[in-house]
C-alpha cells in the first residue's frame, strides 16, 4: 500500500523540508527570477554535497547547523499563497459554507420553489439511513484492536456497499460558495 | 435671503436622497433595493451637493440650522442643528464624488459576494454616519456621527467573518478607536459641565480653556486617525474588502478625527502645549508610518501606511495653526487615495486574489489604464508639482519651514516625505514594471466600464481637484510669501532624494549579493516592534491584576481575612501564647484558689 503517516517524522523528511522552506523563503527575498535561480543552484549544490553521509550522527548534526542557518537567515515576511494558512484569502468563503442539515429546516413554501431536489434528497437520505449501519459494521470490522492508525477511511469492500462516512463527504460545501 | 434659503434646501435634499434607500427597506416587501440602485442613488446625491458648493464659492453664503430641539433638562437643551460652512459644503461633494466612484467599482468587485446589497447597505450606513458628523454643529450630532462609523468600521472590516484575522482587525479597530472616545467624551462631559451646552458656538473663550479638554480632544484625533500610539488598527483594516479600504479607510473615517480638530479649532489656537502636542505627534506618526512602508510587500498594507503618514501630515497642519489647509489636504488625499485603492483592487482581482508584490510584474501592459492611473495617483502622493497633493502639500511643508516652532518636527517631516517617494516608487517599479512574476493563467483583464469609469474619474479629480479647490476658496490666514529658494523648493529636492534613495535600493535587489536580515530591515518589517510589545503585555497585566483584584482582593482578603479567618487567626495568637499556662495539675490550681481567697480576705478585713 501507499505509505502512511506516522508520529515522527525520518530523517529524509526532515532534510527535503529544511530544503523547501528555505527555498521559499530564498523566493521570497530573491525578487528577480534570475537572481533567484542563482542562489537556488548554490543552495541546491550545498545539499547536494552532503546528501551520501552514511553516518546519522554527522547528519543530523549537519541538519541541525542547517535549521539554525536557516531561522537566522529566514525572511521576516515570507511570501504565503493567498489560500493557504496565514494567506489574504485564507478562510474567506467559511462564512458562506452552510451544512447541509440547513436545508431541513427550510419553511415547506421555500422548498417547493425546488420539488425536485427535494424529492432527490429524501431519496439521497433514505439510502443514507439504510447503509449507516453496514458502514459501522465495516469500520469496526477493519479498526485494529488498538485504535486507529491513521486517518485514511477504507473503501466500500463488497458490492452494493457505500464507503464509510460516504454523507460527511458528498454533501461538504464548496470550496468558492457562489 | 434666497441663497441660504437654496443653500439649506439643496444640502437636505442631498441628506434625503442618501436616506431613501434605508427608509425603502421596511417598506417594500419585493425590496427592490440592489447595488445599482444605490449607487445612482449616490451619484444623483452628488449631483444635488454640488449646488451648495457652487453657491458658497461663488456668494460665500454659510448657514447654521437648527431644527427640533431636545428639551433633556430645563436648562441643557441639545438642538438638531447643522452647520453649513465651507467645511461641510466642500466635504459633501467630494465624499459623495468618491462613494460614488467606489460603488460603482464595487458593483464589479463583490460581483461574487451572495450578500451584495447587505454589502451596500452598510456603505450606505456609513456615508449617513459620516455626513451626520461633517454637518454636525454640536457635540451630540458629532458623537452620533462619530459612533456610527466606528460601528460600520467594525461590521465592514470583518465582512468576511469566517476568517479568523478578520475578526481580529475588526476587534483591533473598535477598541483602539474606544481608546480615543474615552478623551472625546471627556471634551464632551467638560463642554457640558463649563457651558451647559454642546454647542460649537458656544464654547467658552480660548484663554479660559483648561489644557485638559483639548488633550481629550487630541486623544479622540490618535485614535480615530491612527496617530502613533494608537496606530496599529489601520494596516490591521485591510483585512476588509478593497472598497471597504478605499472609503472608509483613506478618504473618509480616518480623517474624522482631523476634522474634529478643525472644527474645534478656536479652543486649539491660543493654546501651545496643545498645538505643540499635535505637531510633534504628527510629525512622528508621519515617519514612523513611513519606515514601516518601506518593507512591506502587500500592496494594500503599503497604500494603508501611506495613508497613516498623511494622516500624520496633517496632525501636523493642525499643529500650525492651519486647519483650512488641513482640510484642503483632506480634500484632495481622499481622490488620489481612494484611485490607489481601486487600482490595487483591480489589480487583486485580475491577479486571482494575489496581493503580494512580489508575485506582480510588468502589469503595465496587461492593464494599461489601471497603471497609468496607479502612476497618476503616486505623482499625487509625492507631491509632484501642479498635482492635486501639491497644493496641499507643499503648503504645508512651506509653511513648516517658515513658522520656525521646531527644527525635530520639520526634520521628520521631511525625511517622511522623502520616504513617501522612496515606496510609492517602490511600489511602483515591483508592481508596474519589468516580467511578468505572476502566474500566466490569471484572468488579467479591464474590460468592464465599471473597472475604467471611476477610475479615470479619480485620476481626473486627482489632477484637477488642488487647482479648482484653491482657485476659488480664498484662504483665511495668509500664507508665507517670500522664503529663500532651499526652503521654497525644501518638499521636491526632499523628493527627488526619495526618488533616488529608490532608483538605488531597486538597482541593489538587482545585483547578486546574498540576501540576509539587518537591524534596520527587521525594525521596518515588523512595525517597529510595537504591535507585540503594546498588545501581549497590556492585555495580560490588565486581566491578571483584574484576576487578583476578584480573587485574592475581594475573596481572600475582604471575606475572608476581614472576617472569619481573620478572628480565627487572633483568637489563636492568643491561644497559643496563653496555652503553656494551663499545665492542668490540680496541686498548683488549688495553691492559686488558696492564694486568691487569702487575698480578697486580707484585704476585706
Amino acid at each position: 500500500g501507499e505509505p502512511q503517516m506516522a508520529a515522527y517524522l525520518t530523517h529524509q523528511q526532515k532534510v527535503l523540508r529544511l530544503y523547501k522552506k528555505s527555498l521559499r523563503h530564498l523566493e521570497s527575498w530573491c525578487i528577480y527570477r534570475d537572481k533567484y535561480r542563482y542562489f537556488a543552484c548554490l543552495l541546491r549544490e550545498r545539499f547536494d554535497k552532503n546528501k551520501d553521509v552514511k553516518d546519522m550522527v554527522k547528519a543530523t548534526e549537519l541538519l541541525k547547523a542547517g535549521e539554525e542557518e536557516f531561522w537566522a537567515n529566514q525572511h521576516p515576511q515570507p511570501y504565503i499563497f493567498p489560500d493557504s494558512p496565514g494567506g489574504t484569502s485564507y478562510e474567506r468563503y467559511e462564512c458562506y459554507k452552510i451544512p447541509e442539515w440547513c436545508l431541513d429546516y427550510w419553511h415547506p413554501s421555500e422548498k417547493a420553489m425546488y420539488p425536485d431536489y427535494f424529492a432527490k434528497r429524501e431519496q439521497w437520505k433514505k439510502l443514507q439511513r439504510e447503509s449507516w449501519d453496514k458502514e459501522i459494521k465495516q469500520l469496526e470490522e477493519e479498526t485494529p484492536a488498538d485504535g486507529p492508525s491513521t486517518e485514511a477511511l477504507p473503501p466500500a469492500r463488497k458490492e452494493g456497499h457505500l464507503p464509510p462516512l460516504w454523507w460527511q463527504y458528498v454533501t461538504r460545501p464548496r470550496e468558492i460558495p457562489m | 435671503m434666497e441663497t441660504t434659503l437654496l443653500l439649506n434646501t439643496s444640502l437636505l435634499l442631498t441628506l434625503a436622497i442618501i436616506l431613501t434607500p434605508t427608509l425603502l427597506l421596511p417598506v417594500s416587501k419585493t425590496s427592490s433595493n440592489s447595488p445599482t440602485t444605490i449607487t445612482r442613488t449616490v451619484k444623483t446625491a452628488f449631483l444635488i451637493s454640488l449646488i451648495p458648493m457652487t453657491l458658497f464659492m461663488l456668494s460665500g453664503t454659510e448657514s447654521i440650522t437648527s431644527y427640533w430641539e431636545w428639551k433633556f433638562t430645563t436648562n441643557f437643551k441639545i438642538p438638531l442643528s447643522f452647520k453649513m460652512d465651507q467645511y461641510s459644503m466642500m466635504f459633501f461633494p467630494i465624499a459623495l464624488f468618491v462613494t460614488w466612484s467606489i460603488l460603482q467599482f464595487a458593483t464589479w468587485y463583490m460581483a461574487s459576494e451572495p450578500h451584495i446589497t447587505k454589502f451596500f447597505f452598510y456603505l450606505l450606513t456609513f456615508l449617513i454616519a459620516m455626513l451626520i458628523l461633517t454637518i454636525a454643529n454640536n457635540m451630540f450630532l458629532l458623537f452620533i456621527g462619530w459612533e456610527g462609523v466606528g460601528m460600520m468600521s467594525f461590521l465592514l472590516i470583518g465582512w468576511w467573518q469566517g476568517r479568523a484575522e478578520a475578526n481580529t482587525a475588526a476587534l483591533q479597530a473598535v477598541l483602539y478607536n474606544r481608546i480615543g472616545d474615552i478623551g472625546l467624551i471627556l471634551s464632551m462631559a467638560w463642554l457640558a459641565s463649563t457651558m451647559n451646552t454642546w454647542e460649537m458656538q458656544q464654547a467658552p473663550l480660548p484663554t479660559q480653556t483648561p489644557t485638559l479638554p483639548l488633550l481629550g480632544l487630541i486623544l479622540a484625533a490618535t485614535g480615530k486617525s491612527a496617530q502613533f500610539g494608537l496606530h496599529p488598527w489601520l494596516p490591521a483594516a485591510m483585512e476588509g474588502p478593497t472598497p471597504v479600504s478605499a472609503l472608509l479607510h483613506s478618504s473618509t473615517m480616518v480623517v474624522a478625527g482631523i476634522f474634529l480638530l478643525i472644527r474645534t479649532h478656536p479652543l486649539l489656537a491660543n493654546n501651545p502645549t496643545a498645538l505643540t502636542l499635535c505637531l510633534c505627534l504628527g510629525a512622528l506618526s508621519t515617519l514612523f508610518a513611513a519606515t514601516c512602508a518601506l518593507t512591506q510587500n502587500d500592496i494594500k498594507k503599503i497604500i494603508a501606511f501611506s495613508t497613516s503618514s498623511q494622516l500624520g501630515l496633517m496632525m501636523v497642519t493642525i499643529g500650525l495653526n492651519l486647519p483650512q489647509l488641513a482640510f484642503l489636504h483632506i480634500s484632495t488625499h481622499a481622490f488620489f487615495k481612494a484611485m490607489l485603492f481601486l487600482c490595487s483592487g483591480t489589480i487583486i482581482h485580475s491577479l486571482n486574489g494575489e496581493q503580494d508584490i512580489r508575485k506582480m510584474g510588468g502589469l503595465q501592459k496587461m492593464l494599461p489604464t489601471t497603471t497609468s492611473c496607479l502612476t497618476i495617483g503616486n505623482l499625487a502622493l509625492m507631491g509632484t508639482p501642479f498635482l492635486a497633493g501639491f497644493y496641499s502639500k507643499d503648503l504645508i511643508i512651506e509653511s513648516l519651514n517658515t513658522s520656525y516652532l521646531n527644527t525635530w518636527a520639520l526634520l521628520l517631516t521631511l525625511l517622511a516625505t522623502s520616504f513617501t517617494a522612496t515606496y510609492s516608487l517602490r511600489m511602483t517599479l515591483l508592481v508596474q514594471t519589468g516580467f511578468p512574476r505572476t502566474p500566466t493563467n490569471s484572468p488579467t483583464n479591464e474590460n468592464n466600464p465599471m473597472i475604467t469609469n471611476p477610475i479615470t474619474r479619480l485620476a481626473l479629480g486627482s489632477i484637477l481637484a488642488g487647482l479648482l479647490i484653491t482657485s476659488y476658496i480664498t484662504p483665511t490666514k495668509t500664507p508665507p510669501m517670500t522664503m529663500p529658494t532651499t526652503t521654497k523648493t525644501a518638499a521636491v529636492i526632499a523628493t527627488a532624494l526619495g526618488i533616488a534613495l529608490a532608483m538605488e535600493l531597486s538597482t541593489m535587489t538587482h545585483t547578486l549579493t546574498y540576501p540576509k536580515q539587518n537591524p534596520h530591515l527587521n525594525f521596518s518589517s515588523s512595525l517597529g516592534y510595537f504591535n507585540p510589545l503594546m498588545h501581549r503585555p497590556n492585555t495580560t497585566n490588565l486581566l491578571n491584576s483584574g484576576q487578583k483584584i476578584a480573587s485574592h482582593l475581594i475573596d481572600l482578603s475582604w471575606y475572608k481575612k476581614m472576617g472569619p479567618e481573620g478572628l480565627t487567626d487572633l483568637q489563636l495568637m492568643a491561644i497559643k501564647t496563653s496555652t503553656t499556662l494551663h499545665t492542668g495539675l490540680i496541686k498548683t490550681y488549688l495553691g492559686s484558689f488558696a492564694l486568691s481567697i487569702i487575698l480578697i480576705l486580707s484585704t476585706q478585713t
